[in-house]
């Protein structure tokens, strides 16, 4: 077996938790029950990976095998890699039914033809998602396997989530042999990015819960609220302050978890506008800033902002957008010719 | 009111505000500044030595600071030094080289490694200092060299620390003889040195670190007065971080504005000759905050205001600063300083 492909073995294992390397291998497939048997999955990982790659010594394992367990790897912890969201469209009307045969051949020429050395694997799993990892090389040298390009194509749809490789100069080739392969004309970068990649696909096919607009009677006020006295009656007011906080949270974010998203960024290119008595700036130019918003879980961070006290609710539309519109990145100039308070972002 | 530490039985006034509550009833201070005002920062000229005749402009200040710029630096304030001399700075490096040989060999400094050999070196910077009443800035450094093989290996800096005062009129006019002023102190380098020349210093001089945070209120001062210093393009835009901790999931805000922009918004509101008000400062970042109110409708006013990043500097409320224009230096030490008298008064 090659020493590459037997660090390359090692190495991945490493990566993968104690508890979960066993199942991990088994996912895999390369190796027999028989051979996971006589590996001890209690001992340090080294060791473990030591023995792995033994057992894989037997079968004399190949890059393309090793790439396999890649893939397994990345699928069960994909938020290791930051994901950018893509699009493609097409004008005809018609879609064709999706051929998996044909589109990877295509996939694999229009690589190939460009570059000889790339290693391409692909796997696919339940949803009609189909992941492919590019191993990327040069005309002079062997694909690097640890500068990996992974991308997740829903065949039944449009969009694709590519997480790319640190060379980016590849990223072009990439897109389009995913535009050749699955019969399309172009394809376009959404403005949404996350580690999360079920948050992301959460957002573009809409499974999270929106917010639906539903009548819902309000029940009638009970008689005894006239009757309470001066100081209960200060509490209730701020009791229907909080409800009235939470009910309109609900109705825009909806009432199920949000999407996981780690960051929102806003270039904003509006007018700066103030009280006319305090005398300040009145240029006619853009007041450019860069608002940035970072958080371990931004959507229901932002949910929680207006029960806490800091912000209004409803909270701005630019801010719970985010789920329905499936983006992250905004430029937002000022709408002309209408009230200063609205927004258009293009 | 505590009775003033240096024996003079006379109580300082404890301002928890930054402006000063000045002793003695004078209404105004010695610069003529009403309380709650600051001098406009202006950029320093560098100085050009005598050499200059030979053709040779030296931009001798730059040169000798440029070390300071760029790197993060921990603030402290410290209380006066009890018979500190400037004349023994070769003395106090040779006391101090030994107390670090004899911590590590009690096998306190456990980052150090074993097979360094640290070097100390106590010099003054002339330059660093407001006016002649202040005291030259005091810098400590320490390098490590392989004990293993001293004439072949190179000194490496692993930690630099100094004493700066620059206009601490208001703590030094008031001590005895003994005492210097020298009120900040700033560290860069690992934590377990600091601690062994801290204490080392505190033994030695009978003084007292402790560490200077910068509230939200510091930060704003700092954010108003920086943006309005005049620096070459490019220029780095202003930024504000907030930071909102207690919800369940936090939340981190970067509010950035195009430097030219936050200017112009400066320049209208700045309206007092020579001088930056309070109320000045609270007007600008009023403006700043309503108009991140308009398009996101937080009020940001009710978050905390961690770090503030400019062209000039920035601060982070741990105490912690990076210098980026060595012609301003001066006039952010200046600041610091009052707030590490503040911090000891």
């Amino acid at each position: 077996m090659d020493e590459t492909v037997a660090e390359y073995i090692r190495r991945t294992v490493l990566k993968i938790p104690r508890d979960e390397i066993k199942t991990m291998l088994q996912k895999w497939g390369f190796l027999s029950e028989t051979q996971l048997q006589t590996i001890n999955f209690h001992q340090m990982k080294d060791n473990i990976s030591q023995d792995v790659v033994q057992c894989c010594e037997d079968h004399s394992a190949s890059i393309k095998q090793a790439a396999v367990l890649d893939i397994i790897y990345n699928h069960s912890y994909p938020n290791k890699r930051m994901w950018s969201v893509y699009q493609m469209n097409k004008t005809e009307e018609e879609t064709d039914f999706f051929d998996l045969t044909d589109f990877r051949k295509k996939f694999k020429r229009h690589l190939r033809s460009a570059l000889k050395n790339v290693t391409i694997n692909f796997r696919e799993y339940e949803n009609n998602a189909i992941w492919i990892r590019i191993a990327w090389g040069t005309p002079y040298t062997k694909p690097n396997q640890y500068k990996t390009s992974y991308v997740v194509y829903h065949s039944q749809t449009p969009h694709a989530f590519i997480s790319p490789s640190v060379l980016k100069s590849n990223l072009p080739l990439l897109c389009q042999a995913l535009v050749v392969a699955s019969n399309y004309q172009d394809i376009h970068e959404m403005e949404l990015r996350s580690h999360s990649l079920n948050s992301l696909e959460d957002m573009v096919f809409k499974r999270y819960s929106q917010n639906f607009e539903t009548y819902c009677p309000r029940p009638l006020q009970e008689s005894t609220v006239a009757q309470e006295s001066a100081g209960l009656r200060i509490v209730q007011e701020n009791i229907n302050e909080k409800e009235r906080i939470q009910r309109v949270n609900r109705d825009t974010f909806g009432d199920g978890p949000q999407p996981k998203l780690e960051f929102a960024e806003y270039k904003l290119e509006t007018m700066f506008t103030s009280d006319p008595k305090l005398e300040v700036l009145d240029k006619k130019e853009p007041f450019r800033c860069m608002v940035k918003f970072h958080s371990p879980h931004l959507l229901e961070s932002l949910k929680s902002l207006a029960p806490a006290g800091m912000a209004d609710a409803p909270l701005s539309p630019l801010l719970t957008c985010i789920p329905h519109k499936a983006r992250n990145y905004f430029k937002i100039r000022e709408k002309k010719g209408f009230f200063p308070g609205s927004f258009v972002s293009p | 009111m505590e009775a003033a530490a240096d024996g003079t039985g006379r109580p300082r006034p404890s301002t928890g505000r930054l402006s000063w509550g000045l002793p003695f009833g004078r209404a105004r201070r010695r610069s003529g500044l009403s309380p709650s005002s600051r001098l406009l920062p202006t950029p320093r000229r560098p100085q050009v030595k005598a050499r200059a005749a030979a053709g040779v402009a030296e931009d001798a200040d730059s040169q000798r600071t440029a070390f300071l710029l760029r790197k993060q630096w921990s603030l402290y304030s410290v209380t006066p030094l009890y018979r500190f001399s400037e004349a023994h700075l070769r003395d106090y490096s040779r006391l101090l080289s030994a107390f670090i040989a004899a911590e590590k060999k009690k096998g306190l400094a456990v980052e150090i490694g074993g097979e360094l050999d640290i070097k100390v070196a106590v010099t003054s910077l002339p330059d660093l200092k407001g006016s002649d009443r202040d005291q030259a800035a005091i810098l400590v450094q320490l390098s490590s060299r392989s004990s293993a093989s001293p004439k072949n290996s190179e000194e490496k800096l692993v930690w630099s620390g100094w004493f700066c005062c620059v206009a601490g009129d208001e703590l030094s006019e008031n001590l005895p003889e003994a005492f210097t002023c020298l009120p900040l102190f700033l560290v860069n380098g690992a934590e377990s040195y600091t601690a062994i020349v801290g204490t080392w210093f505190q033994k030695t001089f009978d003084c007292c670190f402790r560490r200077l945070s910068l509230s939200p209120f510091n930060l704003s001062w700092m954010a108003a007065m920086w943006t309005g210093c005049k620096v070459e393009k490019p220029a780095s835009a202003t930024e504000l971080v907030f930071s909102v901790p207690r919800l369940p999931h936090p939340l981190h805000i970067s509010y950035a504005i195009n430097l030219e922009d936050a200017q112009a918004l400066w320049d209208t509101v700045q309206k007092t000759p020579g001088e930056i008000t309070q109320e000045e400062v609270d007007v600008f970042m009023d403006c700043l905050y309503s108009h991140f109110y308009r398009h996101f409708k937080i009020h940001l006013s009710a978050t905390k205001l961690v770090k503030v990043s400019t062209a000039v500097a920035s601060a982070h409320c741990d105490g912690i600063i990076k210098f980026r224009q060595s012609q301003y230096l001066t006039g952010v030490l200046m600041l610091l300083t009052e707030l590490a008298i503040c911090q000891i008064q």
